[in-house]
């Protein structure tokens, strides 16, 4: 069983690069979209820091740095399981999740293979983006070796959580037939909460204080704070912990929440 | 008599059959909602529940190697047993075995065995080759690559796949897409098939193509066929027993002559006379409509009273005959007889 | 057909049908307007925290720039109201609803905006009229009657504005799913760059949301000719002044090639 799972772990994983390696025009597209959208953010952080030198703790180079690395991870993230007809409510709505539930694979592993090879498609792009900007000097590099680490640490476990949220947006959907507007409000919360538009240290006390209180920071916020040397070093154990734990309640959450879920299947279409 | 063929074959040991269904019962419960906004809080808050049976007491088999097809009009429970089959659906009662495995308990035991299609849903990727979905499920399935090559090209010859394997699954016809996930369903060379409705809104030609696979794999593989399907021409083509469900019970359990005999309105003689005739009908026949020279003949009293033969040679001795015809009601009508008589049997 | 009273009499009552049909799933119906609300209240906070942290943006006091984010955002909740089916054709086209539109004695147009109740919207109304309300509070203008019938011409002319650019995008979606990839990155670009002048960006940015796509009009123009900030607009003012016309001119070109595009609608389902 478990030599039989790593390939088809490793066939599953690849749909998605292999759907987008099929459609050139599609990925063209996206890097077009991600070239433009980092441009953009570039121009209005750099614009907006035109009469101030520091705001928020975080100076000109700071802040435009933590804005580029949060449009690289989150950006490609958003690749075209929609028109693939592959997303859990599409599946749902036509009836192919059943499918999911009469493979030898359970439904459950088969996501987790599917969704991490999302993952790792869309950090590819992330990193060869990142590269791209380094050498072009639009970013820094991390400021210490440490601060490097701290962010590498905290990056992976927010990829984790990550995956965990996303997961549990999907899981809504065997409950919200009709339409995704669970999905939108999560993705969106997700957005803001995170610190994919702008990095938290911006925002009124009252906005950071309830977003320490919630997971979603984890994915983006914290990473790209040791990165850009906001956090120091000395937080990272506490962070760390923070995570952790959101990782092992999702993880408890998102698996109970599969054992419903099988039997909601049946609820739907004749 | 039904309930005989039925009775007989349970008895039958289990090794026999690759589909045992014993005593099936599935009871769905669901909220009912009451209109306006004090029905909609009490359906937030303390639900009331309506207990709905879908299959009430359903018992049949199918031998290894035997294509079966379960028939009934929509709604009567056909699908639910075709989920608690794949182990999708856990009865509330009674149980069920697939190839020597209960499907609810070991579902992923029982996916190795079965292959399905279900009408137009598609198990494969949709902005993906059809050939790159197969080799998804190759890998799912852990086919092994001698047997995936080898059972692909009896696919491709059968089913003709290869002119379009290598286009995008969004981009194929009905008829394509169906026979790609026919090969889909059998790529891991399950002993046993469930088919629902397979050939739904497909053409002629590639309903025929169909049905040779099937044919094909349950003569020469010796597969089981579980097929649900509304089209006749299917049935009689292809299935030697059917079972008839109807409000979740069996109506009927055997082949389709048993089937005609029970619920066809036996025959029916056209009849074309020289010229208008008063004379009475022949005994044993009765008169169902005249039309100046025209006349349609039925048996009096039950369908085998008067064999067809025996009718024709009464009708040309009495009557000046000009031109004769007789009908049998086709597989259609008997349905439609079955599916009215069931519901005067147990009324919903 | 039918005279112009009894076809929007129809319309109105389609409108009646598909609300009810959407409190059918009243935690849905909830949730969107949730989603409404929360999305543009964080576009708010967003653009609050931005004015807050980075003052005197391109020389434009903080008052009339909370005006240009009001104005874009009440002309986004029309938009939302009136026109935003379009933004999701795709999925009308996909699940195959299209077809059955093609097939009713009914302006097809219309009758994908008449598909789906926009309770969505209701959330932007909410949100958008606040902020305007608050925008007009706190703006220093004596509001004499041009003012006042210009603000609401500038409402219209935002709405219309995006809904050319909706309606030009989903041209595409009727002959390619993926498209509505593009949409939703053009609502995100909108969303991020409509709430400031944009002339603290690069003459290329500005250029390209002014041209390509008309960005500008829908807000930035017409705040800019109200409050007396008409200079760097890198148009004429006369031009910035007419954006309401310009809105007009570019959503009856945009309906021009939707209708264009529908006569050589194939069918995406195959």
């Amino acid at each position: 069983m478990t030599i039989l799972a790593v390939p088809s772990g490793w066939r599953t994983g690849a749909i998605t690069a292999v759907t987008e390696w099929h459609s050139p025009s599609r990925m063209t597209a996206a890097g077009l979209r991600l070239a433009v959208h980092l441009f953009l953010v570039v121009c209005l952080w750099h614009a907006l820091y035109a009469g101030t030198t520091v705001s928020a703790g975080l100076t000109e180079a700071q802040a435009v740095t933590y804005a580029v690395l949060a449009v690289l991870i989150v950006r490609p993230r958003a690749n075209d399981r929609y028109s693939a007809r592959d997303t859990v409510i599409q599946h749902i709505n036509f009836g192919t999740i059943v499918y999911w539930f009469l493979r030898p694979l359970p439904a459950r592993r088969y996501y987790f293979f599917r969704a991490a090879g999302d993952q790792v498609y869309g950090l590819a792009w992330a990193l060869a983006g990142y590269l791209v900007c380094l050498a072009a000097g639009v970013l820094d590099p991390p400021p210490s070796a440490g601060a490097a680490l701290a962010f590498a640490a905290t990056f992976a476990l927010g990829q984790a959580v990550t995956y965990y949220l996303l997961l549990l947006t999907d899981q809504l959907c065997f409950w919200t037939i009709k339409n995704s507007s669970a999905v939108d409000i999560m993705m969106f919360t997700q957005n803001l909460l995170s610190g994919a538009y702008a990095a938290l240290w911006f925002f009124p006390g009252w906005f950071q204080a309830l977003s320490a209180a919630l997971p979603f920071q984890a994915t983006i916020n914290v990473p790209l704070s040791f990165y850009v040397g906001r956090l120091p070093l000395s937080e990272l154990p506490g962070q760390l912990a923070l995570q952790g734990f959101w990782v092992l309640l999702l993880a408890a959450l998102t698996r109970f929440l599969w054992t419903r879920a099988a039997g909601r299947v049946v609820a739907q279409g004749g | 008599m039904t309930q005989m063929s039925t009775l007989d074959r349970l008895s039958r040991p289990a090794s026999e059959s690759a589909i045992e269904v014993r005593r099936l019962v599935k009871t769905f419960r669901t909220a009912r909602r009451s209109p306006g906004v004090r029905g909609a809080l009490r359906a937030l808050i303390a639900p009331e529940l309506e207990s709905k049976t879908a299959v009430d007491d359903v018992s049949f088999s199918v031998a290894t190697g035997e294509l079966l097809a379960l028939l009934g009009p929509n709604g009567a429970g056909k699908s639910t047993t075709i989920k608690v089959l794949t182990g999708i659906l856990t009865p509330t009662s009674g149980q069920a075995t697939v190839a020597g495995v209960v499907p609810y308990r070991e579902r992923e035991r029982n996916a190795r065995n079965i292959g399905a299609v279900f009408g137009q849903r598609t198990q494969l990727w949709w902005d993906l080759p059809a050939r790159e979905s197969f080799r998804i499920l190759r890998d799912i399935y852990g086919v092994a690559p001698g047997d995936y090559k080898a059972r692909m090209r009896e696919f491709d010859e059968l089913l003709e796949l290869c002119s379009f394997w290598d286009t995008r699954v969004r981009h194929l016809s009905l008829g394509q897409r169906v026979r790609c996930d026919l090969a889909a369903a059998l790529l891991h060379d399950p002993p046993v098939v469930v088919l629902d409705e397979p050939t739904i809104g497909m053409d002629v030609v590639a309903k025929e193509q169909v049905r040779e696979l099937l044919r094909h794999q349950v003569e020469r593989r010796g597969r089981t066929v579980l097929l649900t399907t509304h089209d006749m021409t299917e049935v009689e083509r292809l299935a030697e027993r059917v079972v008839l469900i109807n409000h979740g019970r069996i109506v009927l359990d055997g082949t389709l002559t048993e089937m005609r005999e029970r619920f066809g309105r036996g025959w029916r003689v056209h009849v074309t006379l020289t010229g208008p005739d008063e004379r009475p009908c022949p005994p044993g026949l009765t008169v169902l409509e005249r039309d100046g020279a025209r006349l349609v003949l039925g048996p009096t009293g039950g369908a085998d009273a008067v064999p067809t033969h025996q009718a024709l040679k009464r009708i040309i001795e009495r009557y000046e005959v000009m031109d004769i015809r007789v009908e049998e009601s086709d597989l259609e009508d008997v349905m439609r007889a079955a599916y009215r008589d069931a519901r005067q049997e147990s009324p919903a | 057909m039918r005279g112009f009273l009894p076809a929007w009499a129809l319309a109105l009552r389609v409108v009646g049908l598909t609300f009810r049909a959407q409190l059918e799933y009243r935690g849905e119906f909830w949730m969107r307007v949730a989603l409404g609300l929360a999305w543009q209240t964080s576009i708010i906070v967003f653009a609050t925290v931005l004015l807050g942290r980075f003052p005197g943006m391109g020389g434009w006091s903080s008052d009339a720039v909370l005006m240009i984010a009001a104005v874009r955002m009440l002309g986004h909740a029309f938009y939302e109201v009136f026109f935003g089916r379009v933004g999701e054709l795709a999925v009308l086209v996909q699940e195959g609803r299209f077809d059955a539109f093609l097939l009713r004695p009914l302006p097809v147009y219309r009758q994908v905006q008449l598909s789906a109740f926009p309770s969505n919207a209701l959330g932007d109304l909410l949100v958008g009229g606040s902020l305007f309300a608050w925008a007009v509070w706190s703006i220093e203008l004596e509001w004499a009657p041009w003012q006042i019938a210009y603000i609401v011409a500038a409402l219209v002319g935002g709405m219309l504005v995006e809904a050319a650019v909706f309606t030009a995008l989903s041209s595409l979606h009727l002959h390619f799913p993926s498209a509505i990839t593009w949409s939703y990155w053009t609502e995100e670009l909108m969303t991020t760059f409509g709430n400031y002048p944009l002339k603290i960006l690069p003459g290329v940015i500005s250029g390209a949301f002014t041209f390509v796509v008309p960005l500008a009009f829908v807000a930035y123009f017409p705040v800019a000719v109200l409050t007396g900030n008409t200079a760097g607009l890198g148009v004429p003012v006369a031009v910035a002044a007419a954006a309401p016309l310009i809105g007009l001119a570019a959503f009856a070109g945009s309906r021009v090639l939707w209708n264009w595009s529908l006569t050589r609608y194939t069918g995406v389902n195959g």
